[in-house]
């Protein structure tokens, strides 16, 4: 019956050379039709974004708006062989998440100077990176924070997997290092190829994770500054973030860029609002934690891509400013909680417990829920969801008030990715292993991104750390948003390799095990 | 005179329950053949073919 978990092989549905899959899958009356009333939702978003005539005149003017046509697709390939709480709470988050992004491009076009150049709106406007906490925003609910990268690099990637090679090559055509990380490699090809939407007061840009991102932002901070006049601040937190003594130029860093935005908006920072924001913060934060706390026992509840995705978007992009999200934090819990409760599986057996490290391939970011529908290995947790569990101030005193620049840059210190791949090699290295044996993994699987200089030089102590514990590592290489250097299915040999020559096992689904999804979107 | 058609001398509510089950019918085999993604696919192409003829600056 298609409505037991694991009943349909998943394999099926792919078809050599296409883009798109053959069919949806049935899941038994119930999810099916919870699944299709959620498709409706999805293409009335859609619809809403598209009927109006600026929208429509962006999607004409950006290449990288095509790969919006993709966007039920993406959710199909989330939503892979899910049933019940599972399948809710990943449509709870995805749903809320294409929601956000429509909102954010069409506040883009509404001021962009070539589409709907509605000059007062873009005074309200301050431009942040993509790869940046927005925790400077928090006390800003008269401005609107917007990031021009997150819809044309980050969420396409997510959408096709081919969506940035047109950008890399633009770069490299231009010059740019063909070896550094591809995401801001494909950020600044967008600035050169002259397909960034112009808008905003003013820009603040972080020196978010590493060389290349430091490289993308030059590239786009001099047009942004010398050829469209828009101000840039850079905020340059400290990379040695867990040591005390960086920590009051860090706070003088946000008490900066405050003071920039203000300046260059008019605006000034709202204390009540910073502090509203600081407890959906809070809330978000608890709610993690409760949700990595059932993902150490036999039943963990929210995990793989239905973790990762949604904190990359609500820790980092979000920080609190948008109350929808703290209302899907409570409902993912009460799902969690649920399905805790009657001893739910995501999968028919869990046979391995994994630890995901590493920064992981955009261009295959359901790769977490193929592992489980492929070989049930549980995915527990990922690098990129190991952030900040410290709790903020969150009462308006004066003394907090003076505490809110700490917390505002611990948590840009914080950053998805950069707290982990700088600060030494105890947040890279000596936490895995206790986050091994917190969640009783008995594998780990080390994503290797292989343009990303931070970890690469570790190779070998990952290595020999394994062995002294007796723990299976699986190395899987990948190039980020580049699928032609490894492809998806690259990405998969390597586990399947593992699994048959190192485990001697066979897979749950052999449907899964080669997929000829190298055209697909 | 004019004769009316059988479905005409139906009452309101029973052409509301034709005309619902058949938009149903409709969407829900958009939905579960994914015409929808097929139809989307089709259009990238020309789509990508129009990008290469919009006017840019395109410089470092």
């Amino acid at each position: 019956m298609a409505k037991k978990i694991g009943s349909e092989a998943l394999g099926r549905f792919y078809k050599e050379g296409s883009k798109v899959r053959t069919r949806r899958e049935w899941r038994g009356v119930k999810d099916t039709a919870y699944d299709f009333s959620r498709w409706l939702v999805i293409m009335g978003t859609l619809g809403k974004f598209i009927i109006k005539p600026r929208n429509m005149k962006a999607m004409l003017r950006y290449r990288w708006m095509a790969n919006y046509l993709a966007v039920p697709m993406m959710v199909d390939r989330h939503t892979q062989g899910l049933r019940g709480e599972y399948l809710r709470m990943c449509h709870a988050e995805q749903d809320l998440i294409i929601d956000d992004v429509a909102k954010l491009l069409d506040k883009l076009f509404k001021g962009d100077r070539r589409i709907g150049n509605d000059e007062e709106f873009s005074k309200k406007v301050v431009l942040v990176d993509e790869n940046e906490m927005t925790a400077v925003m928090m006390g800003f609910p008269m401005l609107e924070a917007l990031s021009r990268e997150t819809p044309s690099t980050y969420v396409p990637v997510l959408l096709n997997q081919h969506s940035m090679e047109y950008y890399m090559d633009i770069a490299e055509e231009f010059g740019l290092a063909p070896d550094v990380c591809p995401m801001p490699e494909a950020e600044a090809g967008v600035s050169i190829n002259d397909d960034a939407p112009v808008l905003g007061a003013c820009a603040i840009q972080c020196n978010t994770t590493c060389d290349g991102s430091l490289l993308g932002n030059g590239v786009i901070s001099k047009r942004l500054e010398l050829e469209d006049g828009i101000p840039v601040f850079q905020l340059a937190a400290p990379l040695r973030h867990r040591e005390d003594d960086v920590q009051e130029y860090a706070a003088q860093e946000i008490r900066n860029a405050i003071a920039f935005i203000e300046k260059h908006t008019g605006a000034k920072w709202d204390w009540d609002a910073y502090f509203e924001c600081a407890k959906r913060v809070n809330l978000a934060t608890r709610c993690r934690q409760e949700w990595l706390d059932m993902n150490k026992t036999d039943y963990p509840q929210v995990f793989g891509s239905n973790l990762a995705l949604y904190t990359e978007t609500n820790y980092m992009a979000i920080c609190g400013r948008v109350p929808a999200f703290a209302k899907v934090d409570r409902k993912l819990t009460k799902l969690a909680e649920q399905a805790y409760k009657k001893k739910k599986m995501m999968a028919k057996e869990y046979r391995h417990r994994a630890i995901i490290w590493g920064v992981q391939s955009h261009y295959y970011f359901d790769f977490l829920l193929w592992l489980v529908n492929c070989w049930g290995i549980a995915p527990l947790t990922d690098m990129l969801s190991m952030v900040s569990t410290k709790e903020i101030a969150e009462v308006d005193t004066p003394e907090n008030r003076e505490q809110a620049y700490y917390d505002m840059a611990w948590l840009t210190e914080n950053m998805i990715m950069r707290n982990r791949t700088h600060g030494g090699y105890k947040v890279l290295l000596d936490e895995l292993w206790d986050f091994v044996e917190e969640f009783n993994a008995d594998m780990v699987i080390l994503w290797e991104h292989m343009s990303c200089k931070a970890l690469d030089g570790m190779h070998g102590m990952f290595e020999d750390r394994a062995r002294e514990k007796g723990v299976n590592l699986v190395w899987v290489e990948h190039d980020l948003f580049d699928p032609r250097i490894i492809s998806r299915q690259g990405v998969r040999d390597q586990i399947n390799n593992y699994m048959r020559t190192v485990m001697r096992e066979e897979p749950l689904d052999p449907s899964l095990e080669v997929l000829p999804d190298d055209q697909s979107w | 005179m004019k004769k009316k058609c059988n479905c005409c001398k139906l009452p309101w509510w029973s052409k509301l329950l034709i005309a619902t089950t058949g938009i149903f019918g409709l969407l829900f085999t958009v939905y579960f053949f994914n015409l929808d993604m097929k139809l989307t696919a089709m259009m990238e192409p020309w789509l990508l073919k129009w990008y290469d003829h919009v006017d840019r600056d395109k410089h470092l």
